[in-house]
C-alpha cells in the first residue's frame, strides 16, 4: 500500500472521525479526537489490511496553547507507517492508556505523564522514573516551566 | 520434624546497580529473588537524564547536532544522520550524491564499531577478556578513519543538515579498503573464539528467549527483533536515503535467545562491510553539502523519521512552528528504551547470572534510554 492508497483506506474506514493533516511530508498524518483513541488503536491493530503491530513512538508537544500527543505507528508485516495525533487542553489533560494494544506504550506514556503532566487513564504504574523520586518542581517539558537555578542573560 | 519446617525460606530484594559493571551505564534493577531465581525485576532509570530534548528546544537546528551526538555515543554518526534526515524531510532539502554516499560509509563503519564494543563488553560480562581486547583493536582502526576525516573519535559532529561537514582526506579510501579487506578474517577469529566455546554456549543458548509476538508488542527492533526470527530491517523494508542501491542480506535468528542475538550481530558486521565496500566503489565526485543557512527556518510542519541504528529503530520526531529557527519539539526515540522495557518479562524465572547475559545481549546503552 503506498501513501495515497493508505490515506484513502483509513479515511474511508473511519468516516467523519478522522481528519487528514496537511504536513506536506511523505507519510500520512491524521488527527483524531481523544475519546476515539482506544477504538481507533484497536481497529488499526486488528484490521487485516493495516495490521499495525508496532508502536514506534509517543511524543507529547506543548504548542504554547494546548497539548498535542503524537503517536507514530507502523506495521512490520505490511510495511506501513503513519502518524496520528490528538489535542488536549491545559486544564485536566487526560488520555487513555493504549498498553492493552501495544505493551511498549507503558514507558512512553509514563514519560508523557511525568514531563508534561498529562494524566493517563488506566496506566497502572504512574511513578517517577526520569526525574528524581522527590521531584516537586512541576512539569519541566512545559513551555511555561522555568528552571529555578537558571538565569537568562539579558538580550543584547 | 521435616526439613521444610526446619528451614524457613522467604523472598528477598536485591539491588543491582546503578554502578554494577554489567549495566553498561547507570541502570538499577530492583530484583525480587527466591534463592538464585529472579521472581520479579523492576528497572529504574533516569540516572543519566540530561534533558537533551529540552536543550534542543532552545537551540537552532544546526546547533542541535552536538546534542544529538550525546544521545547515543556509541553510534554518534547514526544520531546525527537520523536528525539530519528528519530536518531534510521537513524542509525538503536534498543532500548531494557524494554526501549521501559519505554518510552511508560513516554510518555503516560506525555500526561495525558499535557492534565491536558490544562484542567486547558482552564477552567481558560473561567472563572472557580476550574478545574485549580484540574488539577494541579493530574498533581503533575505524576510529582512526573517523579521526582523519573530522578530527573526533567519539562525538563527531560530521553529518550536517544538507550534507557532511568536510570531504574525506586522500588517504581515507585506501585505509578504509585495507580495513574492509582484512575485517572478515578478523570476524573469523572472533567466531573461532566464541562460537563453540562451551562456557559461551551454556551461558547463551536457551537463555533470555524473546518470542516474536512479545518483541513486537513491546516495540523491540533491530538485531534483537531479528534474533527472534522477524526479518525486518528498515534499510530494506522502508529504505531511506540510497540504501536501495546496495546489495546486502538481513541475518535472522531462529530461537530468539542470547546466542541468536550474538550470531545476528556477528553476521550484521559482515553485511555492513559489504555495504561500505560497494559504497566506496560507487562513490561519485561532486559537492558535499547543499547550501543551508545556519539561521534557516523550516516550514511549519511535523515529521517522524526513522533509521536503522545498531540498536534498532532510531526515530526523531520534530515539530517546526514555521516562523522560528528553533524547533518547537524534538523527541528522540532509541531502540534501548523499548529493549529495557521488555527485559523484566524475559528474565523472570531465570537465574540472576542470566540477567547479566540477557542485558548484555540486548545491547542496552543507558544514554539512549535516559536522554
Amino acid at each position: 500500500m503506498d501513501h495515497t492508497e493508505l490515506t484513502k483506506y483509513i479515511l474511508e474506514k473511519f468516516p467523519g472521525k478522522i481528519e487528514l493533516l496537511d504536513t506536506g511530508k511523505a507519510e500520512p498524518f491524521f488527527k483524531i479526537s481523544a475519546d476515539f483513541l482506544l477504538d481507533f488503536c484497536r481497529s488499526i491493530h486488528s484490521d487485516e489490511k493495516l495490521f499495525i503491530d508496532f508502536l514506534c513512538n509517543i511524543g507529547a508537544v506543548d504548542t504554547g496553547k494546548k497539548f498535542e500527543v503524537v503517536y507514530s505507528v507502523a506495521s512490520v508485516k505490511n510495511h506501513i507507517r503513519f502518524d496520528f495525533k490528538l489535542e488536549q487542553e491545559y486544564e485536566g489533560a487526560e488520555i487513555d492508556s493504549i498498553q492493552e494494544i501495544w505493551a511498549g506504550a507503558n514507558w512512553h506514556e509514563r514519560e508523557v505523564w511525568e514531563l508534561y503532566g498529562i494524566n493517563i487513564r488506566n496506566h497502572g504504574n504512574l511513578t517517577r522514573f526520569l526525574l528524581p523520586d522527590d521531584w516537586n518542581q512541576g512539569f519541566p517539558m512545559r513551555k511555561n516551566w522555568d528552571a529555578p537555578d537558571f538565569v537568562r542573560m539579558p538580550e543584547q | 520434624m521435616t526439613a521444610s519446617k526446619a528451614l524457613r525460606t522467604e523472598e528477598f530484594l536485591v539491588n543491582m546497580g546503578p554502578h554494577h559493571p554489567s549495566t553498561h551505564g547507570v541502570c538499577r534493577f530492583l530484583l525480587t529473588m527466591d534463592g538464585e531465581v529472579v521472581i520479579k525485576a523492576v528497572p529504574y532509570i533516569g540516572y543519566l537524564h540530561r534533558a537533551l530534548e529540552k536543550i534542543c528546544e532552545n537551540r537552532t537546528y544546526p546547533q542541535c547536532l552536538p546534542v544529538l551526538d550525546r544521545f547515543e555515543y556509541c553510534t554518534s554518526m547514526s544520531c546525527e544522520y537520523a536528525f539530519c534526515l528528519a530536518v531534510e524531510k521537513l524542509a525538503g532539502i536534498q543532500a548531494p550524491e557524494r554526501a549521501e554516499y559519505l554518510r552511508i560509509i560513516m554510518v555503516e563503519l560506525n555500526r561495525i564499531a558499535s557492534h565491536l564494543i558490544w562484542f567486547g563488553t558482552t564477552a567481558l560480562d560473561l567472563g572472557a577478556i580476550t574478545p574485549f581486547l580484540y574488539g577494541f583493536r579493530e574498533r581503533e582502526d575505524i576510529l582512526d578513519l573517523f579521526e582523519m576525516t573530522c578530527g573526533q573519535r567519539l562525538t563527531y559532529n560530521y553529518i550536517r543538515i544538507g550534507g557532511v561537514s568536510r570531504d574525506i582526506p586522500s588517504q581515507f579510501i585506501p585505509k578504509a579498503k585495507e580495513f574492509i579487506d582484512k575485517f572478515p578474517s578478523k570476524i573469523d577469529d572472533y567466531v573461532k573464539l566464541l562460537n563453540e566455546n562451551p562456557i559461551w554456549v551454556v551461558r547463551n543458548r536457551n537463555v533470555g528467549i524473546l518470542p516474536p509476538e512479545l518483541a513486537l508488542s513491546y516495540g523491540v527492533s533491530g538485531p534483537v527483533l531479528r534474533g527472534s526470527g522477524v526479518k525486518f530491517d528498515l534499510r530494506k523494508d522502508d529504505p531511506y536515503s540510497i540504501y536501495d542501491r546496495f546489495e546486502f542480506d538481513i541475518p535472522t535468528g531462529k530461537y530468539g535467545d542470547c546466542y541468536d542475538r550474538y550470531l545476528v550481530r556477528m553476521a550484521e558486521m559482515l553485511q555492513s562491510t559489504r555495504i561500505v565496500k560497494q559504497a566506496l566503489e560507487q562513490l561519485p565526485e561532486g559537492d558535499i553539502k547543499a547550501k543551508v543557512s545556519p539561521q534557516f527556518k523550516p516550514p511549519k510542519g511535523e515529521v517522524y523519521s526513522r533509521i536503522e541504528n545498531s540498536r534498532g529503530e532510531m526515530g526523531i520526531y520534530i515539530q517546526s512552528p514555521g516562523d522560528s529557527k528553533k524547533p518547537l519539539r524534538v523527541k528522540m526515540r532509541g531502540g534501548s528504551y523499548n529493549h529495557l522495557q521488555v527485559m523484566p518479562e524475559i528474565v523472570k524465572g531465570g537465574k540472576i547470572a542470566d540477567l547479566v547475559a540477557v542485558m548484555a545481549s540486548m545491547d542496552i546503552i543507558m544514554p539512549e534510554v535516559d536522554r
